[in-house]
């Protein structure tokens, strides 16, 4: 007998099909345990509203200040908050009109279902902030392991709701156990899946069907990388270096390097002494994280010492280093096939290239954020245009690798979360 | 191994083992070298394992090119270089050609987790059960006395229920005879028929094995509850298993054997420490209640923030070395255990060798990123 024989998953969907209530956790607006049929019912009763509406920017700037204030000492939030400051509001505002013309009328999709990761603690918000912007309506399960900086983020959403009941009525955010049924019922009312998480979650919850209308956005395993020119790091002065590792630190360490966009591999790039500019920036980058308290709890510190020795098994590697659990490199005799399963926590692959083109076969659709320092913008336009498109979404500076924006994986989110109405007027028998 | 003759398994007659270190290790009593002169042993034994698993061995050869001394000579067991156990879920590690191999041995992971993957020829199966067998003789003596195997006969007949409980009974049974399983299917005591084996036999030594967890569950909660008395004042136990279950019942092992000595009289009780990965170098508990590891065996306790080896009384990282894993490069491994080494026994006393205490597993740390949505994946199906 296998366990396949006895799936709660089933279960699941006999309480669905004989019409007993099905409960899940409602974190938003309020938190309750409700039957998911109400919370469904409550939500397609809301309208949807045009996109950019001045109530939604009202309630999400409410957000961003209410956030602001309480995340003192949660970079991850202050960055959220910043995000979605009043000012970047209106730049989205403005951008988004560039989307449509005098015939061409952007309107909100409807229903979107909102499927974030487990542990990045504010990456449910971008997405839901951007869909409520545009007037959707929206549905989030979150993991039912939430952190308390979720946690606050979550109440403070509430409260800012408390005050908005128009957004309030259109937006649930729910929690639930592993149960395809309850996906499936919530999947046959949406007018747009986000799903978000590894390629195992992503194909598991593809196999779960959407309206025949609806679309789909998957955001599945990605793998980072930087790149500094070394003859521009050879030149800077040791406070500019400094700020350069603080930078760096930022963009690896916020989510323990287990983000997508968070730098795995580091490319040297040029023939100025790369390796003693290496050298001289990790010392840098783990006096930041020695500075800034990092630290890496044993299992972690096991789980990374598994990683590298596989890796040398699995490529070319020329030499290991660590100073102590919180930095460890491998350098890289040859660009490594290292994407997929990954600890974090500060393990970094190390590859000295002559040219950025070197790398251009290389690249895979699974690479996404390369982040550069030095590298002078036409030889990244020229990467960009060699790599027609088969990897690398985003080129950002050092600092900026986690910066969300509405561009990401290739997609524009404004433009995926709405849909365009034309309208054209000729006099037909004129 | 069948026999019903009332001697412990003899194996010499196979010795299969070239080195003389190795035969040393063997043929000295366990747990009587003295701790520098084992060092010196192991790590000229050990050394020449590394060149040997490194030419029979790629994936080792490739991780000790770039982590080991390059010379391949080191002075002490503390620069040998280590792998961490998790290797052998995600790396098939063998050191002998596929025509060679006699049993992969597999972890009892739980469902959906990785299990280990260890690869056996005869003749590393053939160090691990000699070597298991002169250890456990250590505490039962070589004399096949009457055994109680806490557990039910099942474990061993049964074969859907054939597992790491089930090999580790089979692995002791030779050790004794008149074997008596005191629990039933239902994971009750037959307290009649517990009576009636100790009373036949009365006078000599009885042995008992069983899993700490059911030992403490099973028999003596079941005893105590029934408020009959079972003497077991000639009794020698080994338990094994690990102290994960006891912990959340904040029972620990000083607990453990003085319930066990109030309800039964229980004087020689021994916990043993080993893993799938180095079968047959088992530490086993000493009369102080600490592990001692076998002649075949050391151990170092690391840093978990330098990996350097920390000071005798500061907990880390358990390092287990063995000279036994000759089919696989399993003779030096970084653990997931943590652990204390207290000090250095003495010979005299019949138990020499480092003092290891295990704090339990290293806990699991939960890491942020993004690529874990909800582990629906993990859910069953």
């Amino acid at each position: 007998m296998t366990a396949a024989q006895h799936p709660p998953v089933e279960l699941g969907a006999l309480d669905l099909g004989s019409g007993r209530p099905v409960r899940v956790q409602q974190l938003l607006p309020t938190r309750k345990s409700m039957d998911l049929g109400e919370v469904l019912a409550r939500l397609s009763s809301a309208p949807v509203v045009a996109p950019f509406d001045s109530s939604r920017i009202e309630f999400v700037e409410e957000i961003s200040r209410q956030l602001g204030r309480r995340g003192r000492g949660l970079p991850e939030t202050q960055a959220l908050a910043f995000w979605m400051r009043k000012s970047e509001l209106s730049r989205l505002a403005q951008s988004f009109l560039e989307l449509g013309s005098e015939q061409t009328f952007l309107m909100p999709r409807g229903t979107v279902f909102h499927i974030p990761p487990a542990n990045v603690d504010t990456l449910f918000v971008y997405s839901w902030v951007l869909s409520t912007l545009v007037g959707n309506r929206n549905i989030v399960r979150l993991s039912s392991r939430v952190t308390d900086q979720s946690n606050l983020i979550i109440d403070t959403i509430a409260e800012v709701m408390a005050d908005h009941p128009e957004v309030a009525g259109s937006s649930t955010m729910i929690t639930y156990g592993h149960d395809d049924a309850i996906t499936s019922t919530i999947s046959a009312s949406c007018d747009v899946r986000v799903i978000w998480g590894g390629d195992a979650t992503v194909n598991q919850l593809r196999s779960i069907p959407i309206p025949a209308h609806a679309s789909e956005l998957v955001f599945a395993d990605r793998f980072s990388m930087a790149a500094i020119d070394t003859a521009t790091y050879s030149s800077l002065t040791s406070q500019k270096r400094d700020r350069l590792a603080a930078l760096f630190f930022s963009d690896a360490y916020w989510f323990d390097q287990l983000g997508c966009s968070s730098a795995r591999l580091l490319l040297w790039v040029g023939a100025n002494n790369p390796r003693a500019c290496a050298t001289d920036f990790y010392d840098r980058v783990h006096e930041v994280a020695r500075i800034k308290g990092y630290a890496v709890d044993t299992s972690a510190a096991i789980a990374k010492l598994a990683q590298a020795y596989g890796t040398m098994i699995d490529a070319d590697v020329a030499s290991y280093s660590a100073q102590d659990n919180t930095l460890a490199v491998l350098e890289m005799a040859s660009f490594p096939d290292v994407r997929g399963e990954f600890c974090g926590a500060g393990l970094f692959y190390q590859l000295h290239v002559a040219d950025l083109t070197e790398i251009v076969s290389d690249i895979r659709r699974a690479d996404q954020t390369l982040a550069t320092f030095g590298i002078p913008e036409t030889d990244l336009k020229e990467l960009v245009t060699n790599l027609r498109g088969r990897g690398i979404d985003r080129i950002v500076p050092f600092g900026q690798a986690l910066q969300f924006s509405r561009f990401w994986d290739g997609y524009d989110l404004l433009s995926e979360l709405t849909r365009k109405t034309t309208i054209a007027v000729k006099d037909v028998l004129g | 191994m069948s026999s019903t003759a009332d001697s412990a398994p003899d194996f010499d007659s196979r010795n299969t083992v070239k080195s003389p270190a190795l035969t040393e290790l063997f043929s000295r009593p366990q747990f009587s070298i003295p701790q520098s002169e084992k060092e010196r042993l192991l790590l000229g034994e050990l050394t020449e394992m590394i060149s040997m698993h490194r030419s029979a061995c790629e994936p080792y050869r490739r991780i000790t090119d770039v982590v080991g001394n390059p010379s391949q000579t080191y002075d002490s067991l503390t620069q040998l270089p280590y792998l961490p156990v998790a290797l052998f879920k995600t790396h098939q590690l063998s050191s002998v050609p596929a025509e060679h191999v006699f049993k992969v041995m597999t972890s009892s992971g739980t469902t959906g987790q990785a299990v280990s993957r260890v690869i056996l020829d005869r003749n590393t199966a053939d160090l691990q059960s000699r070597a298991l067998s002169t250890v456990i003789a250590r505490v039962f003596g070589n004399h096949r006395s009457p055994m109680i195997i806490i557990d039910t006969p099942n474990v061993v007949k049964d074969r859907k229920m054939f597992s790491a409980r089930g090999a580790g009974v089979l692995g002791m049974l030779p050790f004794g005879r008149r074997h008596f399983y005191a629990l039933n299917d239902e994971m009750e005591l037959d307290i009649p028929a517990l009576r009636e084996f100790v009373d036949r036999y009365s006078g000599q030594p009885i042995l008992l094995f069983g899993f700490t967890f059911m030992v403490w569950k099973y028999f003596l909660q079941a005893l105590t509850k029934s408020n009959v008395t079972v003497d077991l004042s000639q009794g020698i136990l080994i338990h094994s298993g690990g102290w994960k279950k006891l912990a959340d019942e904040a029972v620990g092992n000083s607990q453990f054997k003085t319930a066990l000595r109030e309800a039964t009289g229980l004087l020689r009780v021994h916990n043993f420490y080993g893993m799938v990965e180095q079968v047959g170098s088992v530490f086993l508990e000493g009369d102080d209640g600490l592990l001692y590891p076998p002649n075949f065996a050391d151990v170092i306790i690391r840093d978990p923030h330098t990996w350097a080896p920390a000071p005798n009384g500061t907990p880390g990282v358990v390092e287990v070395l063995s000279v036994l894993p000759r089919s696989y490069p399993g003779h030096v491994l970084l653990t997931e255990d943590l652990g204390v080494v207290h000090g250095v026994g003495d010979s005299a006393e019949g138990w020499a060798g480092k003092q290891l205490e295990i704090l339990g597993r290293v806990p699991r740390s939960e890491l942020r990123g993004c690529s874990d949505t909800h582990a629906f994946g993990t859910a069953p199906r």
